[in-house]
């Protein structure tokens, strides 16, 4: 065996090691996010409901509050990693996230134009969602590609941030038009999984099953497509459609994630950030440790966000913007911005 | 004009922990042109910095005149040595008017905006660098040469007896170079003292009375270019080998026969 | 070496050498420019003024805008007057209710508007030269959010007794701190910083959230319109700070001027022009940041009219100078519009000013973005 297959194992070994390190982690907090909450159902009696026994209340408090909250974390977290992992990789742009380029914003504001216009069944809004998701991300990057900005990193942020205000200003504006709209948004808009059912969970799965059937065929042409365009068609591969599928794609994603749990900023930023750390810059690889890491950010915070301020709850975008802002700082103050 | 004599003592110059010029004491000539070489990394825009007071001494000190410089007003500082940085932005839009009239600000305050002198002096910077045609316009139609010419035009404008260039013709075509070089002559000959760094050295003996030659922050030798450059010196600074020739019209010194040289570095 | 010093260039004049022999008389002001000159009493050199006549037109005709607009702020609303019944109620004549309603209830928040819109306006300007790119506004780099999360605190009584306008300000200042602190490392100028700022301003947006969480619903609804900026609810004193603070900023911004207009240059060209660059700096954004905190203590987070009225005043002012009075005018212009509009425009619903400023604002800062050829100040 040659040093470099050798070496090559070693590696591919210490990887598998971390993804299996990082969903011990995940489960662990899987397992808190049922013991832990605001009520009054301690760690105690949730490990007796989990052992197969304990009261009713208990039973309840588990069964249809805290497992849907936190199965919809478990999605919500897979769905915004991979987006923002996708999104970055397609634009090379490691500033690029959903909620930063206006894709979330874009998917709140259809929700709430929908939402005035009438629309109130869950299934809807998703598609709603999607679309305003796919709008979002259409208008950034295509505007972004006919000028030139898309280039630099930077720009695009800025532009993304700018087409957030005024879709969050739009949408502010609109609800200033509707009370029954505006109440039924309220706790959606600031993002937030407290009171979430499992029909809106499954309002989502199929368009996420089409998604993930969609990364895997994507995920080849994509990781040569970080070599540059014109590799990737000597490749045989067509940069164009790849693109487009992926926009597709982080649209599907992120419209499902934002139709259930509102706009969350950062996760998308910050997920592909640490998966890079650990798993270096081959995007297939980045999306393995995604798998993983996302959910865990997301559980991890809405954990903190029920605990911090109980009895009553926060936003979960407060905690996601605590944590992700200081690392947009790192990835900007970083001296050589890292290509993708 | 009065001549003023710039020069240093113990200057020592760091970025950040890294030290670039190493206790340097030299004295350059006044009235006539010095030009900087060496190698890329010899801290020769560094040593500009420092003389110019854009860069703090970490010891030692740049006296202007006896005086040390950190210690005069920044006008007062403006009003006596002017500096071109290599890479000089202006606001968009601006014309080359407008951007000579710049060059009175140290001369100016608030309730004395435009005096009989200031009218005057502009009109004769636009005349010495030769854009008094291009007077009005924008300064991003002009080319490479007219706008450093320009900026130069800008710095005589200051009437400072002083003049620092930091590699006035880098991004210029050789035309464009002969051009900056004729006016810096010219300011020379207005008993000027110009000081540019430069990163050929034909030119640099060309143009010169008198080079310093820094490697590693160091003065590995001063004097006029007929007399120090050498291929012992040009091996030392560039690690070529090469014959020196001279000018048949001019007698400066020409480099022929350029190669790397057997050993690199110190010989 | 050179050994051809010509003749002629020996016979060109020497600049300095030669007094100026000619009397004032025929001094030519620079194209574009008025001349003002008068002798000094001491019989010293004459004092002497240049004024940009493009940015002195361009203020007039702002200065006029804005009269129109304050007058139709005053006539409009609710329960509309003719034009012609508001100046008379102003000096307190003809009917109670038109005096009422002038007097009382609109001409105090019309005084808040525009002194809320110079000072962003001007913050915005001085923000701008100081970093060379016209989006580096307070609003977009945190400065906005920083000063209303720490208001916020104030308002919603966190066992902090300081009154708004000092919180905002303490705000205003970290925020500042931090946005400069963690962009040292590349400097001031470029995109960088800007992106720290928005972080920045991302943390500070959720600090709000966060307070607006822990305290009791109907507090934070009180606060809630506040935060998306609106003239609403002025917290008292606040205007008559700002009356104070906007004098004295927009003093220190005319003394500034000349340092300013050095500033747009790079910082090598500044300093040798005898620009103290560090100090001014440290100056300019001081009277930003002190502007931006007292500002947002009466109107709250209305960040964008420091990009909006900047920008006006410069397409209408020569590119020559740094318009800090056509600033200042142009966005106390665009907030009394912005708010006349969210009062008018869904009566009896109001629209909070923020969110009219965003909406118009925002495709703007789209466009400055992404322009083909977008070469920022610079």
């Amino acid at each position: 065996m040659d040093a470099i297959t050798r070496s090559g194992a070693a590696s591919a070994r210490r990887l598998t090691l971390r993804l299996a390190g990082l969903m011990l982690l995940l489960v662990m907090a899987c397992l808190a996010s049922l013991m832990l909450g605001a009520g009054d159902v301690g760690p105690v009696r949730a490990l007796a409901v989990l052992a197969g026994q304990g009261d009713a209340e208990a039973r309840f408090v588990l069964g249809s509050l805290r497992l849907p909250r936190t199965l919809i974390g478990l999605v919500v977290g897979l769905s915004l990693g991979v987006a923002g992992a996708l999104l970055q990789a397609v634009t090379r742009n490691p500033l690029a996230e959903p909620g930063l380029l206006g894709v979330s914003a874009g998917a709140a504001f259809a929700v709430a134009l929908a939402l005035l216009l009438g629309a109130t069944a869950t299934t809807l809004r998703v598609g709603v969602a999607q679309l305003g998701a796919m709008v979002g991300c259409l208008c950034v990057l295509g505007v972004a590609r006919f000028s030139g900005a898309g280039n630099d990193p930077v720009r695009l942020v800025l532009a993304g941030a700018a087409l957030t205000g005024l879709l969050l200003s739009l949408t502010s504006l609109l609800l200033l038009f509707d009370q029954r709209a505006a109440d039924e948004i309220r706790f959606w808009i600031v993002g937030s999984l407290a009171g979430r059912r499992l029909e809106h969970l499954v309002a989502i799965l199929p368009s996420l099953l089409l998604a993930g059937g969609l990364v895997i065929a994507v995920a080849r042409p994509l990781a040569a497509l970080a070599l540059g365009e014109r590799v990737a068609s000597g490749l045989g591969h067509r940069p164009g459609l790849i693109r487009l599928l992926v926009i597709v794609v982080v649209a599907l994603l992120v419209g499902a994630a934002t139709a259930t749990a509102g706009p969350i900023a950062f996760i998308g930023l910050v997920v592909p950030f640490a998966a890079r750390a650990l798993a270096g810059p081959d995007i297939r690889r980045t999306l393995w440790f995604c798998l993983p890491l996302g959910p865990l950010m997301v559980i991890t915070a809405d954990i903190v966000s029920r605990l911090l301020v109980a009895p009553s709850e926060m936003p979960l975008g407060v905690i996601t913007a605590l944590c992700g802002a200081p690392v947009l700082v790192a990835v900007v103050r970083a001296r050589r911005m890292p290509s993708l | 004009m009065t001549q003023h004599e710039l020069a240093t003592r113990d200057l020592t110059l760091c970025h950040g922990r890294a030290t670039i010029i190493d206790r340097l004491a030299l004295t350059l000539p006044a009235g006539e042109v010095t030009a900087i070489v060496g190698p890329n990394g010899c801290g020769k825009s560094t040593l500009l910095a420092g003389l110019s007071r854009l860069h703090a001494p970490k010891q030692g000190t740049v006296l202007l005149d006896g005086r040390d410089i950190q210690q005069l007003p920044a006008r007062e500082l403006a009003r006596r040595l002017a500096l071109l940085p290599q890479e000089a932005i202006a606001p968009e839009g601006l014309t080359v008017a407008e951007l000579v009239r710049f060059g009175r600000q140290p001369h100016q305050g608030w309730l004395r905006q435009w005096s009989a002198e200031d009218q005057q002096v502009v009109r004769q910077a636009l005349a010495a660098a030769d854009v008094s045609e291009l007077a009005g316009r924008p300064l991003d139609t002009l080319s490479g040469g007219q706008r450093q010419r320009a900026w130069i035009a800008m710095t005589i404008a200051q009437q400072t007896p002083l003049l620092l260039l930091d590699e006035p013709t880098s991004a210029l075509d050789l035309g464009h170079q002969i051009e900056v070089f004729e006016l810096v002559r010219r300011l020379a000959a207005d008993g000027r003292t110009v000081v540019m760094v430069l990163h050929d050295l034909a030119s640099a003996c060309r143009y010169a009375d008198h080079l310093l030659a820094l490697r590693s922050g160091q003065l590995i030798a001063a004097g006029p270019p007929g007399e120090v450059v050498t291929t012992e010196l040009v091996r030392r600074l560039y690690g070529i080998d090469c014959t020196l020739i001279p000018d048949p019209a001019t007698g400066s010194l020409l480099l022929a026969n350029v190669r790397r040289a057997g050993r690199c570095g110190d010989a | 070496m050179w050994r051809e010093v010509s003749a002629e260039s020996q016979a060109r004049q020497r600049p300095g050498t030669e007094r100026c022999e000619r009397g004032a008389g025929d001094i030519v002001a620079p194209p574009g420019h008025w001349r003002l000159a008068w002798q000094a009493a001491g019989g010293s050199l004459p004092y002497s003024l240049l004024i940009d006549r493009r940015a002195f037109v361009a203020a007039l005709i702002l200065l006029l805008a804005l009269l129109t607009a304050s007058l139709a702020y005053l006539a409009m609303g609710s329960s509309p007057l003719p034009p012609q019944a508001v100046p008379a109620a102003l000096v307190g004549r003809g009917d109670m209710m038109a005096v009422f309603l002038v007097q009382e209830l609109r001409l105090p928040r019309l005084a808040a508007a525009c002194l809320t819109g110079a000072a962003f306006g001007v913050a915005g300007c001085l923000m701008q030269t100081l970093a060379r790119n016209r989006l580096a506004t307070p609003g977009i780099i945190g400065i906005d959010n920083g000063a209303t999360a720490f208001a916020v605190a104030s308002v919603i009584g966190l066992g902090v007794s300081l009154a708004p306008p000092a919180m905002a300000l303490a705000g205003a200042t970290t925020a500042a701190a931090l946005t400069f602190g963690l962009a040292a490392g590349g400097g001031v100028r470029g995109y960088r910083f800007i992106v720290a700022g928005i972080g920045v301003g991302a943390v500070f947006g959720a600090i709000t959230q966060l307070l607006l969480a822990k305290v009791h619903i109907d507090t934070a609804n009180a606060a809630y319109p506040w935060t998306v900026g609106s003239l609403n609810a002025r917290p008292a004193g606040a205007v008559m700070l700002l009356a104070v603070g906007l004098s004295l900023g927009l003093g220190a911004a005319l003394w500034l001027t000349r340092a300013l207009s050095l500033m747009r240059f790079s910082d090598a060209v500044a300093s040798g022009l005898g620009l103290r660059v560090a100090r001014r700096r440290w100056q300019v954004l001081a009277v930003s940041v002190l502007l931006t905190g007292l500002a947002v203590a009466v109107a709250g987070p209305v960040g964008l009219i420091g990009l909006i009225g900047p920008e006006i005043a410069r397409s209408l002012s020569s590119p020559r100078g740094v318009p800090v009075v056509a600033s200042a005018l142009a966005g106390a212009l665009v907030m009394v519009l912005a708010d006349l509009a969210g009062r008018i425009l869904l009566s009896p619903i109001e629209i909070p000013v923020g969110i009219v400023t965003a909406v118009v604002g925002g495709p703007w800062l789209l466009w400055i973005l992404l322009r083909p050829a977008s070469r920022n100040l610079a």
